[in-house]
């Protein structure tokens, strides 16, 4: 399995070379990309499969240095996270066939190349299992996706891409600690030392934490996401499916491999499992909400990814509460279901992100509020992006209710057999799991709504067109992997208890029967499959014997909307900001926090600023969306992500870093190479300070 | 036996679904020193509707014309896996609360999604409408199915009825406090004053209904009723399970078939008296009226924890 894996990343690394070698002819650059990146795809995809089934695999090759050993490591739960991220690159290739036409002046060669590059660091971060190598091919990860985040070269991409940056290096930093402590304890940094060395209970608490919040700065979970709805939209969408749909999804990766995996020797406390149900349970709640708030179809989908963020870290929790209390079942369902919605999110939010690029592709624009009326235009992208929308909001049968069914009954298992403590912290992430799935309802009920149906809007979406057939062919892929995990979810959840009974090193537990998803602890079933059938055949009859009504009846059609006796126009439409201002109704306490956090961010801002005596405030600029007047609206009822409010919190780091840069910016050009140079400086740094202690 | 009693109770609630209304419209009337309408008014309205001509909107497409069955068919589902008649869910693999409430979740989706199609502002605020009653009333409804869930040790709505039943449900106050909250809230989702007045076209809950006629508005009008039912029978179900068939037999089923009968037609008088001694108020009220409940809620979930 690893041989297949390790062919499919030198496929890679020759796609992409032979992608930049043939920049300059668009057409073939684009098709090597493409079509190699297909066959190293599936060919990761095979390899992850079978790995998922097979024996771990344990690979070592001797480094220049003594710490440099490039060991890898294919045990099923990387197996699972390479099948997922290849499905996912598999797609955004095909998609890609036909998407990258518009890329053709904006350097076609070089997404070819940084895209390849990108997936293949994906693979070896997962693969890794030493601790430089998985620091490099971390940082690699991230400097080939800034690369693809900033290639429309905008400013609000450039923008995007550098906030990006820097929360994904101080990510890096606290990773980076993270594994020093642990070598530092072991004196090696092989992760097969971590694993095998039990840590003193503080130290082992201290790894974790900063391993939590630096793989939940790279998974976007709150308070580390502003840079995400910033950053993903910014990519083409393809990059936006992969990067939301599989990078954050290392974020999860990282944080279960070092809390299950290399402290597993140490033991976890039941502290950790509440500080991750919590930062869960907030994340959910505040990415779903903020997602209210957008107009822009991506960023509200990057909201989603905090969103799903958090769905998964519930589900992590309640593993970590689990495998603390020492209670085996609670500990598989928990990982069962955060590692499902895993999955999950992986094909929904990559199919929703593909449909957004399939708007923006027929459109031009992003912007809900000057859409509409797309469904009957663009019927295959509108089918699969309802699909999505169904998904993502947990109805069932689709497979986003499977995973979020689990999660539940693993948080009311976790209530039922804890203390009063782990029964208050339960019974508050239940709720928040249950608002979040309310709230999650209105946003695409919002999101697909406004873009979709009624009238069109304006000249753009009128000429809206159906997208080329690579594009639809890879949605409806991801549609059916969508309905496929929903419907046939007991046969699905077995294979992911498998992963989790071999994260945890305990017998497997039962989690499904025939065709009947179980819930030991609750006592409950349920049945996506047979759940299906039954609403299709009462559906079905309530349409016969409707349609029956209306053959015998007669039916006409009536050009002009009924406003209640108003002549209706265009005006009349509701737009996402209507949805908004409804919502902002209930839910301002929400928005007024994200407001004093900017402010903070700001008063920060223009302190650094001044003390550093250079720039006063960053410079805030934003696309304005082509409506004036609705965009005025939004800001008059305070929910538009209105560019021009203050930077949050996070951003007046960027401040400071810009008012670094410029002033290495004398000495140092300012593009992209300049910073990868600081990365190899650090990484040295880093490297010799370890040498010198040790 | 249990799946033919399962299918009689989905045919059962969609069959009095319009008598239940009838006799709360017959009830308000009286109440307005009025003489009211029959109670089987509903009927001939559906009749009536049923065979007139449908007109479909122009600018509607395939959600507008598929939201009506997808709308009753739905809570006909959930309506098929409740313990009403028995103490046990006929049909286990629908009697999961998470189910219950994703599954209601669809027709709120179709719903919404239906106004926003038919391009008019006004049915598209009833849609919004609607999607917020179910964000505000969720958070408190999950709360007292999960404090029942600990309680009963199953989120099976079925387990839960028969530890209620049988009073084995610990502890007490706890469920006591968790079964107001749950009627209050179940009270909101059911769309009555002083929040809303469900069998008014013109107001906001059935705004969505303007853009529909003919067949299609008798079959979202009967999905209306039968929701309000449903709603009513979720909470009947869990805290008044009393006199419901502890077995299959078919004397102890006609038992149970007639006591929830009686049981459903009491709450709705309840929820005709407390809709016709309060006054309206605005929707955008509507938050602190949940806030409450979920005060209710949280309350029932701190006696859970201290056991009383």
């Amino acid at each position: 399995m690893l041989e297949l894996i390790l062919l499919s990343l030198g496929l890679s690394c020759v796609t992409g070379v032979l992608a930049l070698v043939f920049g300059k002819a668009h057409a073939a650059s684009k098709t090597i990309a493409c079509v190699g990146g297909m066959i190293s795809a599936a060919l990761s995809f095979a390899g992850g499969v079978g790995a998922l089934f097979a024996a771990p695999v344990y690979a070592s090759w001797a480094g220049p240095l003594p710490f440099t050993n490039f060991t890898l490591l294919l045990n099923p739960l990387a197996g699972l996270l390479i099948a997922v991220i290849a499905a996912l690159a598999c797609m955004a290739w095909l998609y890609g066939l036909s998407y990258f036409d518009e890329y053709y002046d904006k350097g076609i060669g070089v997404i070819g190349f940084f895209m390849n590059l990108f997936i293949a660091s994906m693979n070896l971060v997962i693969l890794s299992d030493n601790a430089f190598w998985f620091l490099v091919f971390f940082e690699l990860m991230s400097l080939t996706s800034y690369v693809l985040v900033i290639i429309d070269q905008t400013e609000k991409s450039l923008r995007g891409g550098f906030l990006y940056l820097i929360m994904a290096h101080i990510g890096f930093l606290m990773i980076a600690c993270s594994f020093f402590v642990m070598a530092t304890a072991t004196g090696s940094l092989e992760f097969e030392a971590f694993r095998t060395t039990a840590l003193a209970p503080g130290l082992g608490t201290v790894a974790f934490v900063l391993a939590f919040f630096g793989f939940g700065a790279k998974a976007g979970m709150v308070p580390f996401h502003s840079w995400l709805p910033q950053a993903h939209p910014a990519a083409p969408s393809n990059v936006s499916a992969l990067m939301s749909g599989g990078m954050i999804k290392i974020g999860i990766f990282g944080i279960c491999k070092v809390c299950f995996d290399l402290l597993g020797a140490t033991g976890g406390e039941v502290a950790w499992g509440i500080l991750v149900i919590i930062i869960g349970a907030i994340s959910s709640v505040m990415g779903v909400v903020y997602a209210l708030g957008e107009h822009d179809l991506k960023s509200l989908l990057a909201y989603h990814s905090v969103e799903n963020i958090g769905i998964i870290l519930l589900g992590v929790g309640t593993g970590i509460v689990g495998w603390t209390a020492g209670l085996p079942w609670l500990a598989a369902i928990g990982l069962l279901a955060g590692l499902y919605h895993v999955v999950n999110h992986a094909m929904f939010k990559g199919l929703l992100f593909l449909g957004a690029g399939s708007v923006l592709h027929a459109t031009g624009t992003r912007n809900m509020e000057v859409l509409g009326g797309l469904a009957r235009l663009m019927p295959v992208t509108a089918v699969c992006f309802l699909v999505g929308s169904l998904a993502i909001s947990a109805i069932p049968p689709l497979n986003g209710f499977v995973s979020e069914w689990y999660t539940y009954q693993g948080l009311i298992s976790a209530a039922m057999s804890g203390d009063i403590l782990i029964r208050i912290v339960f019974a508050f992430a239940v709720v928040a799991l249950a608002i979040t799935g309310a709230l999650a309802v209105t946003c695409f009920v919002k999101a697909f709504g406004v873009t979709f149906l009624a009238r069109p809007r304006s000249e753009a979406a009128e000429q809206a067109h159906e997208v080329p057939l690579c594009m639809r062919v890879a949605m409806v892929i991801l549609t059916l992997a969508c309905v496929a995990l929903g419907l046939c979810a007991a046969w699905v959840a077995p294979v992911i208890e498998l992963i989790a009974s071999s994260l945890l090193h305990a017998p497997l537990v039962p989690v499904s029967d025939g065709a009947l998803l179980v819930s030991l602890d609750t006592v409950s079933v349920v049945s996506p499959l047979i759940m299906a059938v039954l609403m299709a055949v009462v559906i079905a009859v309530c349409v016969l014997v409707r349609n029956a009504a209306n053959r015998k009846a007669g039916m006409k059609e009536d050009p002009a909307t009924w406003a209640c006796g108003y002549e209706a126009d265009l005006s009349m439409e509701t737009l996402a900001s209507t949805v908004g201002a409804h919502v902002k109704n209930f839910m301002e306490p929400i928005y007024r926090i994200r407001f004093c956090v900017n402010r903070l961010g700001q008063m920060i801002a223009s302190f650094v600023g001044k003390t550093l005596g250079t720039r006063s405030e960053a410079v805030v600029t934003g696309e304005r969306p082509k409506s004036a007047s609705r965009f005025d609206r939004d800001r008059l009822h305070g929910i538009a992500p209105a560019p021009q409010k203050a930077p949050a919190l996070s951003e007046s780091v960027l401040a400071l870093v810009e008012d670094i840069g410029v002033w290495f910016g004398r000495l140092e050009g300012g593009d992209f190479r300049t910073y990868i140079v600081y990365i190899v400086g650090a990484l040295v740094f880093f490297l010799a300070l370890i040498i010198l202690i040790r | 036996m249990s799946i033919i009693v399962a299918f009689l109770q989905a045919v059962l609630l969609v069959a009095i679904a319009p008598l239940i209304s009838g006799i709360a419209r017959n009830i308000r009337a009286k109440m307005h020193s009025r003489k009211g309408p029959s109670i089987l008014q509903d009927y001939y309205d559906l009749a009536k509707l049923w065979k007139r001509c449908e007109v479909r909107e122009g600018g509607s497409g395939l959600i507008s014309r598929l939201m009506p069955p997808i709308y009753l068919g739905s809570f006909v589902l959930v309506a098929a896996g409740l313990p009403l008649i028995m103490q046990a869910c006929p049909v286990p693999y629908l009697g999961d609360i998470i189910t219950i409430l994703y599954l209601m979740a669809l027709p709120r989706f179709m719903f919404s999604l239906a106004s926003i199609d038919s391009a008019g502002s006004y049915t598209a605020i009833g849609g919004v409408r609607e999607l917020l009653v179910g964000v505000l009333v969720e958070p408190s409804l999950i709360l007292v199915l999960f404090v029942m869930a600990l309680a009963a040790g199953s989120t099976n709505v079925g387990v839960m009825a028969h530890a209620v039943a049988s009073l084995e449900a610990y502890p007490f106050v706890a469920v006591v406090v968790a079964g107001i909250a749950c009627a209050m809230a179940c009270y909101i989702e059911m769309g009555k004053l002083p929040f809303d007045l469900a069998e008014a076209e013109q107001e906001i809950q059935e705004g969505p209904l303007a853009a529909y006629s003919g067949p299609s508005l008798a079959m979202l009008k009967l999905g209306v009723s039968v929701k309000q039912l449903v709603v009513a029978s979720i909470f009947v179900a869990i805290f008044i399970p009393f006199g419901a068939a502890a077995t299959t037999a078919p004397l102890d089923i006609l038992l149970g078939f007639v006591l929830y009968i009686v049981k459903v037609l009491a709450v709705f008088l309840v929820a005709a008296v407390i809709e016709n001694s309060v006054m309206r108020v605005r929707y955008k009220l509507l938050g602190r009226y949940t806030w409450f409940v979920v005060g209710i809620a949280s309350l029932s979930l701190v006696f859970l924890v201290i056991g009383i």
